[in-house]
């Protein structure tokens, strides 16, 4: 990671000459920074389609299954810190399942999300129990509430290859993606392959969520897909808006999730201070719309 | 030009209930061609099969025009399904539906003039920037139909589009079909209201699980034999159809008389 090590490089001697505060010095909190940079646009972004798509939920059951992913990394003897080809490879086949059975079913999400989200936890947490004399506790922890100072050069590759995959297909896709959702058979007559669609939608959210567990925690990362979201909705009328407020949300919550409990040594982990930061915002948001006449508009 | 569209004995099953069964009817270019029938009784099955998205038996053909290259075909859906505080305006609607750049982008150039030209032709231009949520059914309904517009079409396909219409909507609706129609496009409208049928359409067919009656609008209405099967199946599973089997009715007795 050249380009990393080169950053890093550029960011200390910035800070040396004094153009920069002192905190930035440390390689860890550059990789928080860079990491919350990464992956504030594109939970914000993907957000928008989570809630437009009404799949709130489904991050939070891939979450879970990160769970039973980092459970069987470690049965399997993969690092602790990074078991992410157990991650990946279990989250992406518990995604593609629970849509399968969706589709074949006709079940409808909220009860089906429920039901793997369930199997999903129940799973992970037996099996975590079960692993837990061979790992440090500490682990645990921050695999289910993030920690984003403990993060390396492989957590940020891994983001920022997962990252660049999921905005290039969100780009390309956009339009067919929530055109399926907002009605199915037209979509279909306009040329959009339906089921292929949510395949696709599904299996972003899984490699978004599974590339955040280590940042953000397996227990609120689906958190940061929805809050920034909510918060834009509140205020805006068109998708433009929507979209960008979403981002600006996301990107404000992950710094401030990372700088303030540094500036203030509050000791509490990474996921939760970004969460908090974005119900923040979305506390304010609800309330401008719910006082302030010109977001009273977009209320129904 | 529209195409020609013949259905041949289509039938489709799900699990062991029939919904259709030899279902035949044609559709011309130039022509409004109704689907009537009861609820449940297999319309927008019907048309769901037409295009292509569910599994039947027997065979749909369709005769496009040699010179019709593009062969786009418009859909107007009964409705759609959404949360309604989503901040997505008519214009970012019909921008999602038209083109492959993301509707938050806004609007291309390219489809601009079309897209202002098809909500105007359904009374919608002055409300581009209104959310779709904040619209109301009806205006929801003229949008779906403009969204069909656009590119222009050689066939339409209605699904039940007037059930939220007020008098002006109805009024938009079936002008825009005349014209269509006029300009020799092929139309499939599933529809309930019989006033309207008897008034916009040239050809009907009525069916309930089966083809009850097929043929020209005025032929059809004066059917003795459609009067008590489709009155009786109407009366069980719709009110809302009352109206409708009384026009067949009293269509029928002058027809007799």
């Amino acid at each position: 990671m050249f380009g990393l090590e080169f950053l890093q490089q550029e960011v200390q001697a910035m800070v040396s000459a004094g153009k920069l505060p002192f905190a930035l010095y440390y390689e860890f909190v550059i990789n928080a920074i860079l990491c919350a940079l990464i992956i504030g646009p594109v939970l914000g972004a993907l957000g928008t389609m989570v809630v437009a798509k009404r799949m709130a939920f489904f991050s939070q059951a891939v979450g879970n299954a990160a769970l039973t992913g980092v459970a069987i990394g470690v049965l399997i003897g993969e690092s602790y810190t990074s078991p992410y080809v157990s991650m990946f490879s279990f989250c992406i086949l518990f995604a593609l399942l629970l849509n399968f059975t969706r589709n074949h079913t006709k079940m409808s999400s909220d009860t089906l999300i429920g039901v793997f989200l369930s199997i999903s936890l129940a799973m992970g947490a037996s099996l975590l129990l079960f692993i837990s004399a061979r790992v440090n506790t500490h682990i645990l922890e921050s695999i289910l509430f993030g920690s984003i100072l403990t993060v390396n050069q492989t957590d940020i590759a891994v983001l920022f290859v997962v990252s660049v995959l999921v905005v290039g297909t969100g780009y390309w896709l956009f339009n067919r993606m929530l055109l399926s959702s907002l009605n199915p058979a037209l979509a279909h007559v306009r040329g959009v392959r339906v089921q292929l669609m949510e395949y696709i939608f599904v299996l972003m959210i899984t490699l978004v969520t599974v590339a955040c567990v280590k940042i953000i925690g397996a227990v609120l990362v689906e958190a940061l897909l929805l809050i920034p979201a909510a918060a834009a909705r509140n205020l805006n009328r068109s998708l433009g808006g929507f979209m960008l407020w979403s981002v600006i949300f996301s990107v404000s919550s992950c710094l401030m999730g990372i700088i303030i409990p540094m500036q203030f040594d509050i000791p509490i982990p990474s996921g939760g201070a970004i969460i908090l930061s974005a119900a923040c915002f979305f506390l304010i948001t609800s309330l401008m719309r719910g006082f302030m006449p010109q977001f009273k508009e977009a209320r129904i | 030009m529209g195409p020609k569209i013949q259905v041949t004995n289509l039938s489709l099953s799900l699990g062991n209930v029939e919904i259709l069964k030899n279902i035949n009817l044609t559709a011309e270019p130039g022509q409004v061609q109704c689907i009537v029938g009861p609820n449940g009784g297999g319309k927008t099955s019907t048309l769901r099969c037409i295009l292509g998205q569910m599994p039947h038996s027997g065979d749909i053909r369709f005769e496009w025009a040699p010179d019709d290259q593009t062969r786009t075909i418009g859909y107007v859906p009964q409705f759609l399904d959404f949360d309604k505080t989503l901040p997505v305006t008519v214009k970012n609607f019909m921008s999602m539906v038209c083109q492959q750049t993301p509707a938050f982008f806004g609007l291309r150039k390219a489809y601009k003039e079309s897209i202002e030209k098809a909500l105007n032709r359904v009374q919608l231009v002055d409300k581009e920037k209104t959310m779709i949520g904040n619209l109301s059914g009806g205006e929801r309904q003229r949008l779906l139909f403009a969204q069909a517009l656009v590119p222009e079409p050689s066939l339409v396909v209605l699904d039940e589009p007037m059930t939220s219409l007020d008098e002006a909507g109805m009024e938009i609706f079936e002008g825009l079909i005349q014209e269509l129609s006029a300009n020799d496009k092929t139309l499939l409208w599933v529809n309930h209201d019989m006033t309207q049928v008897k008034r916009a359409s040239d050809k009907m067919t009525v069916i309930d699980t089966t083809t009850v009656v097929s043929g020209l609008t005025s032929e059809v209405l004066t059917e003795p034999m459609m009067r008590g099967n489709f009155r009786a199946k109407s009366e069980l599973t719709d009110s809302s159809t009352d109206s409708s089997t009384d026009l067949i009715e009293e269509t029928a007795v002058e027809g007799a008389s």
